[in-house]
């Protein structure tokens, strides 16, 4: 399972690669927010811009298609739902069919944004190193002194390393259950709590493994400060995604 | 280890755990009838039994933010702001409010088990209320719509993952004591 | 020169069973020493002591001189501790950043750190897959990944616990032939197992530790046939009264 997730970092040399984190973070969300209440012309540019943006940063695209399969079921369930739940445009006699054009063109709307914004986020992780992410976000952090940037840091790298070890444990844990029989008990309760409390009690464990072996590694707050450098190729990007979202809006109005 | 630095240092592993067991619970499900039921709301509510107010709301909000940087800990596998903005980022967005508030009901009441099952039912009613009013926000649907859409089909997983929480936050209270 | 001297340790933990007691021994540097006993023996809370995790009750823990609880980042630099088990021991998300863990806790600059980042990485041999995501990493790397953290603080003293559990026959033989590398580089190097079949041939000194104490310590061929009466299996080769292979050979 854990393997499966798309969203991982890809070395490579290309542009997109070698932007300041920080520069890469806010254009990310600049055209996240303009493509979320975007219409079809905006949504045209934004394909196209992605695109681009496949074509020069070299990804595998074909293979991440692959592993992005699990999104689309998603996708198309959301398309499902929207069809069917919109309502009718009063003007039309047909009402069965009217329901279902509206609810076709807002579905397939909805699911274009969803694409749009989740091939935008795919680009951003598969260029960026996390750590890099985790200064940048260090970095947003510094002017809030109640919150303490380098634990958050951490933290988020805990929870990357974590993920794939739960969804591991469960695996097994499933696996040791089904092979006893677990499937011929009906009562869901019963099996949350039997598939549930061996998954935390063996995680907790791994946490209090991982507490001590970071402590005999020295951990404290206090450690290397990493240094963000931005260069003129990261403030030219950035100049071109604000006109971008500036152009968008102004497509759809 | 008697250090307060290393109580603070497994606090903050604890506390990432979680945020990891709800990444995680959005690809883990139990198959029930017809619908399967997705963990990720039930690792919420044990967030804020366990780990309390503070700390609950510490690891609910990395986990957001990691979910904003990108980090695929979204349900699909996904991240990314836009998954926040986007129809569903309601009840993602209520999970901040909701672990609090059952944290902090716990918290005052002495780890009851009928003032837990009390203390989850409002997490579940802050969720829906995020979830549900930016859900209607977003899409214009009618109230009545929205509810079909967004509330009913999962009400009864919700109950069964509240009445497996109780059992569940008993067994693990004495393990999760952070020992001094 | 000593350079680690235990004088009278002693821990109880706080439900009042005891842990060790009264240990006085002294590891040289450049020694090569194996230290078994069953489990639960003490084995794993001795080491503990030797980098501060845990603290002494009674007695103390000198490295080089300088007593662990007078100053524990020091012993935390010098004793690099590899655990028994590698998977909870790597914190980063890739081979690169774990390993850099380490030195970016002591606060050195980023330069420093890359360097010490990738001479560790080379020395496990794991240098090719530095981006690679430690979790898709077979078991051997992992244990190897968690050396190189290790060395990245360039440490004096080397700690295993249980290294080669879990491990496949390749995996052991290349975890000791990098071993076997470090110890000819002069590190001091400490194995605590309960299987003395894979690493005795190797050894200077073996100790054996039954019920927090010790109760053997000698050069293994001096005491390889008394070790059954503490729990841990004497060798096969010295049960059929011949040598001790290397399982390098």
């Amino acid at each position: 399972m854990a393997e499966l997730t798309a969203f991982h970092f890809r070395p490579g040399t290309s542009l997109l690669h070698t932007l300041d984190v920080r520069f890469k973070i806010l254009s990310f969300v600049l055209i996240s927010i303009s493509s979320f209440k975007a219409y079809p012309s905006a949504l045209s540019v934004l394909t196209l811009v992605i695109f681009y943006a496949i074509l020069i940063s070299c990804l595998p695209f074909k293979s991440i298609l692959k592993e992005l399969r699990y999104f689309f079921v998603l996708l198309v369930f959301i398309f499902i739902v929207r069809a069917m739940f919109t309502s009718a445009s009063p003007v039309v006699d047909f009402k069965e069919s009217a329901v279902a054009w509206q609810g076709i063109y807002d579905g397939a709307l909805i699911c274009w944004r969803l694409l749009i914004v989740v091939l935008f986020g795919l680009i951003f992780v598969s260029t960026t190193r996390p750590s890099d992410i985790r200064t940048a976000v260090e970095w947003f952090l510094m002017p809030f002194p109640f919150i303490p940037g380098k634990r958050v840091a951490t933290m988020m790298s805990l929870i990357m390393r974590f993920v794939p070890l739960i969804l591991d444990q469960a695996r097994e844990t499933i696996d040791a259950q089904r092979s006893r029989g677990v499937e011929n008990r009906k009562n869901p309760v019963y099996r949350l709590i039997k598939l549930i409390i061996p998954l935390m009690i063996r995680t907790f464990k791994k946490a209090d493994k991982l507490a001590v072996a970071m402590e005999a590694r020295c951990y404290s707050e206090k450690r290397t400060n990493k240094a963000l450098l931005s260069a003129k190729s990261d403030w030219i990007t950035l100049f071109g995604v604000i006109c971008l979202s500036i152009l968008l809006s102004i497509i759809d109005t | 280890m008697n250090t307060n630095h290393s109580i603070q240092l497994r606090k903050t592993a604890y506390a990432s755990l979680f945020a990891a067991l709800t990444a995680a619970g959005a690809y883990l499900s139990i198959p029930i009838g017809p619908v399967p039921i997705v963990l990720q709301n039930l690792f919420i509510f044990l967030a804020g039994l366990l780990l309390g107010s503070r700390m609950g709301l510490a690891s609910v909000g990395v986990y957001l933010l990691a979910g904003a940087c990108g980090f695929p800990v979204f349900a699909g596998g996904t991240g990314g702001i836009g998954r926040l903005l986007g129809p569903t980022g309601g009840y993602l967005f209520g999970y901040l409010p909701a672990v609090y508030i059952i944290g902090l009901i716990t918290e005052k009441t002495g780890r009851h088990a009928a003032f837990d099952v009390i203390a989850m039912c409002c997490g579940s009613v802050v969720i829906y209320a995020c979830g549900l009013s930016w859900l209607k926000l977003l899409t214009g649907m009618t109230l009545a719509k929205t509810l079909i859409v967004g509330m009913y089909p999962f009400i009864l997983g919700d109950a069964l993952k509240i009445a497996a929480a109780i059992p569940i936050a008993k067994a693990l209270r004495p393990i999760m004591r952070i020992k001094d | 020169m000593n350079i680690i001297e235990v004088t009278n340790l002693s821990h109880r933990f706080s439900d009042g069973t005891i842990g060790i007691e009264g240990i006085t021994l002294s590891i040289q540097e450049g020694e090569f020493v194996v230290i078994a006993g069953r489990n639960g023996s003490g084995k794993t809370t001795f080491l503990r002591h030797l980098n501060g995790l845990l603290l002494p009750d009674t007695g103390a823990v000198r490295l080089g001189g300088v007593s662990v609880s007078r100053d524990i980042p020091r012993a935390r630099q010098m004793v690099g501790m590899v655990f028994q088990d590698a998977d909870s021991q790597i914190v980063g998300e890739t081979v690169f950043d774990d390993v850099a863990f380490g030195p970016e806790n002591l606060c050195l600059n980023e330069c420093e750190v890359k360097r010490r980042v990738i001479k560790s990485l080379e020395v496990v041999d794991l240098i090719d897959i530095a981006d690679q995501r430690p979790h898709l990493l077979s078991g051997g790397e992992k244990r190897r990944l968690a050396v190189a953290g290790i060395l990245a603080m360039e440490p004096r003293i080397l700690v295993f616990d249980e290294p080669f559990s879990d491990l496949d026959y390749p995996g052991v033989r290349q975890l000791l032939h990098q071993t076997l590398l470090l110890h000819k580089a002069g590190h001091t190097i400490l194995i605590a197992t309960h299987d003395l079949e894979k690493v005795i041939a190797h050894a200077d000194r073996l100790l054996i530790i039954s019920d927090g104490k010790v109760v053997m310590d000698n050069a293994p061929e001096m005491i390889i046939k008394d070790v059954e009466a503490f729990g841990v299996r004497e060798p096969c080769a010295s049960r059929l009264g011949m040598e001790i292979e290397s399982w390098l050979n």
